[in-house]
């Protein structure tokens, strides 16, 4: 077989195991309750329904906000602490402690705690996500910065290259690799957060839609909502390989990848 | 004899207060123009060494000066050349934008700047690889970058950290003679000092090599390398002359090794 075939081969494959998998769905749903559980037909032809409507789209529209709002300050503070830290053994040893030590709560416990100071509003959920994210990039910059080989430092000195510039010309693009590996796990976990961050209030976004259709006993409306957020978060994890394949050319490239 | 550019005096340097030091007592100076290899085994201090000529790193004991001034950090008027291009390159940098990067701080419009880098990789033996990434090029033309790098901001003194030794024999020779014609022709007047293992290399490129050697490393020896210029790799290599000086450094450091471990 040749090489195109066999992806043609490949991709067919795939593409029936997907089928297959809607397939024991929808047997499997038919033979159980189907009141507890919609088939995947009937949640289909309920998703077609419902994504296109105003009210889902907002709900959608209220997530990605809060989404791309907490990414992004997620991102700025975790790749300059990140950075910070990688660089100088000082500011490693002042804040270590303090970082391991919020590192190790997991997001959703201060859930709770934000919404008793900030109220049930973005500020609370927005909270929510940039605390979680930015672990996960904070220590991969770190630790990316660490991992830079000591000729590209002692490059950088013979250039002269000052502090600052040092952090923003050198460590950042030498460690960009580490940094984008931090922020693809910051792209799926952001998603976790943003529904648990809304399963609390009567407010909106797409965690409010899902307890929403619970508690109306709508369960194709809830799966199809379920169903949304599966695409969605393949989407944005496509869409961010894409910006990483091209913002790491020079590094593809060089691992001769 | 011209004034001596670079004055290395007494030079001592432990990685430890209380650990052995990996040089001791290491002095010598090396003239305006002059083309310095010195010779050493892997592991001998050489790298340590040429980190204190450039200000990477301070000595425990001892002074460097270039051009009368005390080195305690990296002087404008040196440039250095690594072993690894792969890592001193910057990989996300194209090779016009690498060797522009010294000269980004200095006040004169892109477009000048951008004919000096093109003067520089001509210099080199590279045109028409601007555009290109350093994984793009082979390691001989990756270290050509680096060297175009290096002598785009018109330094007094040139260090070379083992530059040739990462890539095959015959691109090493190329090299070679690169830095021949470099030091001949194009930035003539500046001074280099080579730091090798490869004694031919040393005595087919200096005009003085310095042997390094013992524990913790010392200059113990410094042989004058009369050939005539230009070298040529097939002539200047079977000449009597050269394979005298190549036996007698040889010896020099077999000797030193002999003594050494017998000592242990």
């Amino acid at each position: 077989m040749t090489t195109g075939a066999r992806r043609v081969g490949g991709y067919a494959l795939g593409v029936l195991v997907f089928l297959a998998g809607l397939a024991v769905w929808q047997l499997w749903a038919g033979a159980a309750n189907p009141f507890l559980v919609p088939t995947a037909s009937e949640v289909a032809e309920r998703a077609w329904d419902v994504w296109p409507t105003p009210d889902f789209l907002s709900e959608v529209g209220q997530s990605m906000k809060r989404y791309v709002v907490g990414f992004a300050i997620a991102a700025a503070i975790g790749i300059a602490l990140g950075l910070l830290v990688g660089a100088s053994h000082a500011a490693r040893r002042t804040l270590d402690p303090l970082l391991e030590c919020l590192r190790a709560v997991p997001a959703i416990a201060i859930v709770p705690a934000a919404f008793v100071i900030l109220g049930a509003g973005d500020a609370s959920r927005i909270v929510v996500i940039a605390f979680g994210l930015c672990f996960p990039i904070l220590v991969n910059t770190a630790e990316g910065v660490r991992g830079i080989p000591l000729e590209v430092r002692d490059t950088a000195s013979m250039l002269h290259v000052g502090r600052v510039e040092r952090l923003a010309r050198i460590y950042l693009p030498a460690a960009l690799p580490s940094i984008m590996a931090g922020l693809r796990i910051a792209v799926s976990l952001g998603l976790v957060l943003v529904i648990v961050s809304e399963f609390r209030g009567e407010t909106n976004g797409l965690g409010y839609y899902l307890k929403d259709q619970e508690s109306r006993i709508d369960y194709p409306a809830l799966y199809a909502g379920i169903l949304f957020l599966g695409l969605l978060g393949y989407v944005l994890n496509r869409l961010f390989l894409v910006a990483e394949r091209r913002l790491l050319a020079w590094h593809y490239g060089a691992a001769g990848e | 004899m011209s004034e001596p550019v670079l004055r290395v005096a007494g030079l001592e340097k432990r990685y430890s207060e209380e650990g052995p030091a990996a040089l001791a007592g290491v002095t010598f100076d090396v003239v305006q123009g002059e083309l310095l290899a010195i010779v050493g085994q892997s592991g001998g201090g050489k790298t340590t060494l040429l980190r204190l000529l450039c200000g990477l790193m301070r000595p425990t004991a001892g002074t460097v000066h270039l051009d009368g001034h005390l080195v305690s950090s990296p002087p404008r008027e040196a440039a250095i050349v690594f072993q690894d291009y792969s890592r001193s390159l910057f990989p996300w940098l194209n090779v016009t934008r690498n060797v522009m990067f010294p000269l980004r701080r200095e006040r004169e419009p892109r477009s000048e700047k951008l004919g000096r880098v093109e003067g520089v990789l001509r210099e080199v033996g590279l045109e028409g690889v601007g555009k290109k990434y350093p994984w793009q090029l082979s390691g001989g033309m990756q270290q050509r970058v680096a060297i175009a790098r290096a002598l785009v901001s018109r330094p007094e003194i040139l260090l070379l950290d083992e530059p040739f030794a990462s890539v095959d024999a015959l691109t090493r020779a190329e090299l070679q003679d690169l830095v021949l014609r470099l030091h001949q022709h194009e930035v003539k007047g500046v001074t280099i000092v080579h730091v090798t293992h490869d004694i031919d290399e040393a005595v087919y490129l200096a005009d003085r090599v310095l042997v390094l050697s013992g524990t913790p490393g010392r200059i113990v020896a410094s042989v004058d390398v009369p050939l005539p210029r230009p070298r040529e790799q097939t002539e200047t290599r079977s000449s009597p002359q050269f394979l005298s000086l190549r036996n007698e450094l040889h010896g020099l450091i077999a000797t030193r090794e002999a003594v050494r471990s017998l000592a242990q």
